[in-house]
């Protein structure tokens, strides 16, 4: 299927309620539709096989006197992405609620509830899901006439209602602060003895508005660095995916050589951050022995990370226009060298947890859901892959330069927590292999593409990149000021977290923390904001030497 | 001297009990290639609750109770224990049935805590912790009464020490497979920590405990793993003996270290077990030591 055939269905199908279309790159298609159809437009989208990405909504008031919404659509087995475009007037903005539909749009439609004041009939659960308790009705942040840094008074007596518990059951709270967490979030987790039968969630409790601060107060180049810092672990997956959206949307052509640097920061990470996982999952099935080995495998990346970058995480790579430090011969081999010794490390701990029955029988057939309902909500990464569903964006969209490597994409059936462990495991060795090929195809050339002059107004681009946990989508709309108009980001951990609940249900409460952890989810990637760790009442100053020393010695 | 003997165990187990889990930790911190705390750790660990807020969440007299209680009987029964081959002048009209009376008094007083504290996790907890003692107490008793059978007597004196020293039989290798098995339940610890299971359950029923009163139980924990590790050595290991007393204490002490070695590979080398898992283990495990008793009673 191409991009064509899509827009002729819709038009079949619709008629006038198509008013036009825009291809604004290769594999990528908007169509504005009429607001009263978005719903059946959406439908067809799903029927002919897309995969619902996310809802951007925005406030278009000063230009067109509309607020506009936009849902996307991947296409994953021919390869482009669709954005159904709507807009509907001030003083009545309401859409469809297309979440009876497509249960993953349930966010996307929560969150323009609160950020934009949008209304979304039919939405099964038209709850609070961003702003804090106390928010002020009437009050929405992303609207143009509120500023980044409006403080509100706070008030007391707010408190968030959470489900109401189905009969039988009483409500154990997983949260807003529990070891299983590592951030704050709040599950209010249903159980009928120890079995689990339901469950609300309550986040966004550190959303910093990262999108407004960077619509509004920065510029282009700045954002990269605000970006890598929206994750705690992915240091590169955010900054690539806004540069690409951004390079997209301004019709950029990067150089070779750095879209072969991008992909190596973007495995290196995926390196870490999947033993970071399979360690936490040791950790949370109260396996501390697979923990520590893991994570003392994973210290020789972070430290080959700051060779490269200059830092263990945000490592203020990737610009638009290219990446900001070239891979020389002597990293080249600094590289190839930690990945043998990784290999070999990597290939021994992967006997140990796959020739251990007892982590079978910890995840095995826990958290089990069908391969049907994955699709349904829209699961991503790992969470898919390991429920038999094959999708991968660095394959299905290819960006970078992905194009040019050879990889497989682990997919197993099984279904359950057991299932992403082993696709994380496998997907270790396609890094490793990929960081080789990397190193080998990479061009010889300059590593940044200058940018003439501004970039040109309302443009859309958006970008997938497959971050390990699943793929990042990034949505930019060019403005005026040298800043994005509109700047959307959606994590996807946003997708998984919102397959919680489908995944906990019918499973033991002792099984919470594993399933929870198999989606390694990111609460400050949702949330959008940035992990703080601040060493109160120090009184000695450690200097970097020591602190090096200390860390290392201890390892 | 038998009345020197109640002393010598409570100062040994006192002492030492802390000890010796400071060697589980540093074990399990070398298996997961880490560096490990310092062996006398625990002592700290106790010193530094004991110097913090008592903090009374329940404000009710079970809730204060539950520590010393717990506390309190593991003290009883090491204090009658035939520690060293020596038998102790509280023990003498006692039988063995009462040393399982007292380990289930001191997780009873676990269950009194969780329940009065009332707090979802330790509640829940409270269920595991039940689950576990109604399984793993049989498993005990049948121990003693292995020994019981072979010398045709319930007296403490007589069942315990050297109970298998003059048959060391079938019954008894199976018995000891037994155990060692439900060792690792014994003195809660992976892959059977159910009950406290920090990650889902915050230390469960100890999780309104803090202070003195979270002091004693971690003491009491201790105190109970100690016994569980001279039970093992003092049944299955009766000769391990010399005669002189002060001698067969250290042999003793030494023995058991290597059980607490025991108890720390395994437990760094398991996931923890889901309860239902973990319940079919032991009814398992029931059965088999059920087979040890008649096939003691069938003198084998």
């Amino acid at each position: 299927m191409t991009t064509e055939q899509i827009l002729e269905t819709l038009r079949a199908e619709f008629g006038g309620a198509v008013r036009g279309s825009a291809n604004p790159s290769s594999g990528r298609l908007l169509v504005d539709i009429d607001r009263s159809r978005l719903a059946g437009t959406s439908r067809s989208l799903i029927k002919a096989g897309g995969r619902y990405q996310v809802g951007v909504g925005s406030d278009d008031r000063d230009r067109t006197a509309t607020f506009g919404l936009i849902h996307f659509f991947a296409f994953d087995r021919d390869g482009f992405s669709v954005g159904l475009r709507t807009s509907a007037p001030v003083d009545d903005p309401a859409f469809d609620s297309i979440t009876p539909d497509i249960p993953a749009a349930g966010w996307t439609e929560r969150e323009y509830r609160d950020l934009l004041g949008l209304v979304f009939p039919g939405h099964p659960k038209p709850k609070k899901l961003i702003t804090a308790d106390d928010w002020p009705d009437g009050i929405f942040p992303l609207r143009k006439e509120v500023p980044y840094n409006l403080v509100p008074p706070s008030t007391a007596d707010v408190a968030y209602q959470l489900d109401e518990a189905p009969p039988g059951t009483t409500c154990v709270p997983v949260g807003p602060f529990h070891s299983t967490l590592h951030e704050p979030a709040h599950f209010a987790v249903y159980v009928d003895g120890e079995t689990i039968k339901g469950c609300d969630y309550r986040g966004f409790m550190a959303h910093r508005g990262i999108e407004k601060l960077c619509q509004t107060q920065v510029g282009y180049n700045e954002i990269p660095f605000i970006a890598e810092r929206i994750c705690g672990i992915c240091g590169s997956v955010h900054s690539v995916a806004y540069c690409q959206a951004v390079e997209m949307a301004a019709g950029l052509e990067i150089s070779r050589r750095a879209e072969f640097i991008r992909v190596i920061c973007l495995e290196l990470e995926r390196l870490h951050s999947h033993l970071l996982l399979i360690g936490v999952a040791g950790h949370l099935i109260g396996y501390d022995t697979v923990f520590m080995h893991a994570w003392r495998i994973r210290e020789q990346i972070m430290w080959l990370s700051e060779k490269i970058t200059g830092n263990r995480k945000t490592y203020g790579m990737v610009i638009v226009g290219g990446v900001r430090r070239d891979v020389t011969p002597e990293i080249r081999e600094e590289i190839l060298s930690v990945l043998k010794n990784l290999e070999a490390e990597i290939a021994g701990f992967e006997k140990a947890v796959v020739g251990d029955s007892l982590i079978h029988r910890r995840t095995r057939g826990v958290g089990f859901v069908p391969k049907d309902e994955t699709v349904l909500w829209s699961l991503l990464g790992p969470v898919a892959r390991g429920r038999g569903v094959d999708i991968d964006a660095r394959r299905d969209h290819p960006y970078a330069a992905y194009d040019e490597i050879e990889f497989a994409v682990p997919v197993v059936s099984d279904g359950d927590v057991w299932g992403t462990i082993v696709v994380r495991l496998a997907e270790l060795f396609e890094s490793i292999k990929i960081i080789r090929q990397a190193l080998d195809k990479m061009p010889a050339g300059p590593i940044l593409a200058e940018a003439g002059e501004a970039l040109p107004p309302f443009r859309p681009g958006w970008s997938m990149v497959e971050a390990p946990r699943g793929e990042s989508f990034h949505y930019v709309l060019t403005g005026e000021e040298n800043r994005p108009e509109r700047w959307r980001v959606r994590a996807p951990t946003y997708h998984n977290l919102q397959g919680i609940p489908r995944m906990l249900l019918d499973n033991q409460f002792a099984d919470f923390p594993i399933i929870l952890g198999s989606i390694d989810p990111c609460f400050s990637c949702t949330d959008r904001v940035a992990v703080v760790d601040r060493r109160a009442g120090r009184t000695r100053i450690w200097d970097k030497t020591e602190l090096d020393r200390l860390s290392r010695s201890r390892s | 001297m038998r009345y020197a003997v109640p002393f010598v165990n409570l100062v040994c187990f006192l002492a030492l009990a802390p000890l010796y889990e400071g060697l589980l930790r540093r074990l399990t911190a070398r298996v997961q290639s880490r560096q490990g705390p310092p062996i006398i750790q625990p002592y700290y660990d106790l010193l530094k609750l004991l110097g913090k807020e008592r903090l009374d969440s329940a404000g009710t007299w079970p809730f204060r109770l539950a520590p010393l209680l717990a506390f309190g009987s593991v003290l009883a029964v090491v204090a009658v224990i035939p520690f060293g081959g020596r038998i102790s002048a509280l023990a003498e009209r006692m039988n063995a049935v009462l040393i399982i009376y007292l380990l289930t008094l001191a997780g009873a007083a676990v269950l009194f805590g969780a329940l009065a504290g009332r707090n979802t996790f330790g509640l829940i907890g409270a269920g595991r912790e039940m689950a576990t003692m109604i399984m793993v107490e049989p498993i005990l008793a049948m121990t003693l009464i292995l020994g019981a059978v072979k010398i045709r007597s319930l007296a403490l004196t007589a069942a315990v020490p050297a109970a298998f020293g003059a048959s060391f039989g079938f019954s008894s290798a199976l018995m000891l497979v037994v155990y060692l098995l439900a060792l690792q339940a014994f003195v809660a610890r992976q892959p059977f920590d159910i009950a406290e299971a920090e990650v889902e359950l915050l230390e469960g029923p100890f999780i309104e405990y803090s202070g003195g009163n979270l002091a004693l139980f971690k003491y009491a924990m201790m105190l109970k793993q100690m016994f569980y590790a001279w039970l093992f050595v003092s049944v299955f290991l009766p000769f391990l003996r010399t005669g002189v007393y002060p001698l067969d204490v250290v042999i003793q002490l030494a023995a058991m270290s290597a059980v607490f070695v025991l108890i720390g590979l395994v437990g760094a080398t398991n996931p923890r077990m889901r309860i239902d898992q973990a319940v079919r283990y032991y009814a398992i495990l029931i059965i088999a030591a059920l087979g040890a008793v008649g096939l003691g009673v069938g003198g084998l």
